[in-house]
């Protein structure tokens, strides 16, 4: 706790950041301050190499790499995990400094947000996160934030039904999580197997037809006989099997064009969420792709979050929208500035029910939160 | 004090030897007035002129900082550790030496892999399958980070490492690596290979200007006479002077060799006694010879150059356009 009297450089969270704090706990989210240093491993693992210029980075003696933490999301599940109350439904909140490199301006700010993990009703819990931001931009007397909306996980559902090589389905999920519209990426998409070799091509086409088993153990038998052995971390069977891929993928070497309408049709889906329901329906209906689960849970949000007084009609959904980090697995959504005075979000978050396990729980814990950019907020309703 | 322009020069190995080669051939011999260990020295006969013996990567910071005038180092180390170059520093010239690709190599064995979007296929399967990503080790984390980027490869880690880079993936440390290469076996006898359009930066020892130098009157006059020995020798080495005379002269002679080997007319056409001085590339010379005395030239005289002084200087044209950029 700050006493009234301190000076400080540092940026303070004024009255109404306390006041959302407060609020915050008040919806039962317990207030947790995880360490401002950091070990760097998990932000650089999970955000990719793109984020560490701007995190600021230190090693201890041991020459470990440790930063200023550049989010609270990842401390608040490794302390999570840490504790006794892993596995277990809890909610958290916090308020507090983050560091991040950001040209000339300073590079320490405020956020506040909300962790909530292990809970069961998905729909429910998405629902609550966007009511829970909603909130927070009241609370700085925005009662009305341009909402935009979107759903990683409809995506996903689309590309496990599309009739793709391997190849294919992880490119377009990388793709979709690492570019805020995935439409104007698709003519740039080629795979793997329109590179080969042209030496290669008559051996490629030959193993394609070919029995996988006996395909295998010659690709593997070929290695060993060139007295090539396997250095790094691929084995040579990993090796055979991926080349083997690029045979099969032959003809697909490009995205079949039929394919790429289906896939342009499913992103050009937008709107408020209950035409976005019903053209996403008559999609899947036409294209004849099963989108059944993923479609009903995206129903029964838009129900929940009709049932907590959210405006259906502000808010705009589209398909297309992600959030650019791949570990968001479903519900995203930000909160932003209806005239635009700020750059990025006010409100930002989402569903990411893969990062507990890659931060290392042996079982799947649900989690889905959101962060609310202080200074933002604060320098927006300053006239 | 009077002004000194600090010219910070390789201290060790080829890279000084070449700087130092570099400087004679314009007539400008670098001297250690205390001693071959000093890491201070001057160049002889010309005033004002401080030569600081650094690291290459040392170079590098000072001319980012503005510590000394100019300096001779590898671009890629300019690259790698100057974010956004072009704002604190002018490449004034590359000096043909110090040549070395910067590349992404991989293991042979990966027979699946030729080009950067094979490799990003891969990245993606590696993670998928280890629930890890896959390891580059480098001592170029920046030059690898935005050259990934550009390829939209994602799934990676950066290992850094300051030597025997090439040896990471035998050691486990590494799947695979981005390293300077000049001629490849190193990496052949390591046995990886450089993907086909993984060449990140084809680079080679630079002349480089520090922009935030204090460049007042006196520094640019001292590296005006710097840069216009160097410009005018290297204009030197890339020519011939052939001289000849013509009992009648021609202008469509001297098209015809302007157009068919590229010769220059240093003092115009011919003179009113038929006097003609051409520079001729040197692999042009016998073919030029050969076409003047076809054309009526009786002898034709070939001569090596020392220095051509233009009053278009043109590399110190280069430092002023460089530092007057906005920053």
């Amino acid at each position: 706790m700050t006493s009234a009297g301190v000076i400080s450089t540092s940026p303070v969270p004024d009255a109404r950041a306390h006041a959302l704090i407060a609020a915050f706990e008040r919806a039962g989210y317990a207030r947790v301050a995880p360490a401002i240093l950091q070990p760097a491993e998990p932000f650089l693992d999970l955000s990719g190499e793109d984020i560490r210029k701007r995190m600021y980075l230190t090693s201890d003696p041991q020459g470990r790499e440790l930063c200023l933490r550049p989010d609270l999301t990842i401390p608040v599940s490794c302390d999570y995990l840490a504790s006794p109350a892993a596995g277990k439904p809890r909610g958290f909140c916090y308020l507090g400094p983050v560091f991040r490199h950001r040209g000339e301006s300073g590079g320490e700010f405020l956020q506040a947000g909300i962790e909530s993990f292990g809970r069961e009703d998905t729909a429910a819990a998405d629902a609550e996160m966007l009511a829970l931001g909603l909130d927070a931009t009241a609370h700085y007397g925005l009662a009305a934030p341009a909402i935009r909306m979107g759903d990683v996980g409809l995506f996903a559902a689309l590309v496990a039904a599309l009739d793709l090589a391997p190849a294919w389905k992880r490119r377009l999920i990388k793709d979709f999580n690492h570019k805020t519209s995935l439409a104007h990426d698709l003519d740039r998409l080629t795979v793997g197997g329109s590179n080969a070799r042209p030496e290669y091509q008559g051996v490629l086409a030959a193993l394609a037809g070919a029995d996988p088993k006996g395909a295998h153990a010659l690709v593997t038998d070929l290695l060993s006989i060139a007295g090539i052995t396997a250095v790094g971390g691929r084995s040579v069977s990993e090796i055979a099997d991926h080349f083997l891929e690029q045979a099969a993928l032959g003809a697909q070497a490009s995205l079949p064009r039929q394919t790429r309408a289906v896939i342009e049709q499913f992103l050009a889906i937008a709107g408020d969420p209950e035409s976005a329901a019903t053209k996403l329906h008559a999609f899947a209906r036409d294209a004849n792709i099963a989108l059944k689960s993923a479609l009903e849970l995206f129903e029964s949000r838009i129900q929940r979050l009709a049932a907590r007084g959210v405006a259906l009609p502000r808010i705009h959904f589209s398909t297309a929208f992600g959030r650019g980090l791949d570990y968001y697995t479903g519900f995203v959504f930000e909160l932003h500035d209806p005239r635009a005075q700020t750059d990025g979000p006010l409100v930002a978050g989402g569903r990411y029910d893969q990062l507990l396990t890659r931060l290392g729980s042996a079982r799947a814990i649900s989690a889905v939160g959101f962060a609310v950019w202080i200074e933002r907020l604060a320098a927006r309703s300053t006239p | 004090m009077s002004a000194h322009l600090v010219i910070a020069v390789p201290a060790k190995g080829r890279l000084q030897a070449n700087a130092e080669a570099f400087f004679a051939r314009a007539g400008l011999e670098l001297v250690k007035p205390r001693g071959a260990r000093d890491y201070r020295g001057t160049i002889a006969d010309l005033a004002g002129v401080e030569v600081a013996y650094l690291s290459a990567a040392e170079i590098v910071d000072l001319l980012a900082q503005g510590a000394v005038h100019l300096g001779i180092t590898g671009e890629d180390l300019v690259r790698e550790k100057v974010p956004d170059a072009e704002r604190r520093v002018v490449l004034v010239e590359g000096l043909g030496f110090g040549h070395a690709n910067v590349a992404v190599a991989v293991p042979q064995a990966w027979i699946d892999v030729h080009s950067m979007a094979d490799l990003d296929d891969i990245a993606i399967a590696f993670r998928l399958k280890h629930e890890r990503k896959m390891r580059v080790a480098t001592k170029y984390v920046n030059l690898t980070r935005d050259f990934f980027s550009r390829h939209g490869v994602t799934d990676y880690r950066i290992v850094e490492s300051s030597g025997a880079t090439e040896a990471a993936p035998a050691a486990g440390t590494a799947e695979l690596i981005v390293d300077i290469t000049t001629t490849g076996a190193t990496l052949a006898a390591n046995a990886l290979k450089v993907i086909d359009d993984g060449v990140i930066l084809r680079s080679q020892a630079n002349l480089v200007a520090a922009r935030a130098a204090s460049w007042g009157t006196a520094e640019r006059a001292i590296a005006r006479g710097v840069l216009d020995r160097i410009a005018a020798q290297a204009r030197a080495r890339a020519f011939r002077e052939v001289r000849t005379r013509f009992a009648r002269s021609d202008g469509a002679i001297i098209t015809e060799a302007k157009q068919r080997f590229g010769v220059e007319t240093p003092f115009g056409g011919a003179t009113s006694s038929g006097m003609l001085t051409l520079h001729c590339p040197p692999k042009h010379v016998h073919e030029l010879a050969t076409l003047l005395r076809e054309r009526g030239a009786e002898t034709v005289v070939v001569a090596d150059l020392g220095y051509v002084f233009s009053s278009a200087d043109s590399l110190y044209a280069k430092l002023e356009a460089g530092l007057a950029r906005p920053r």
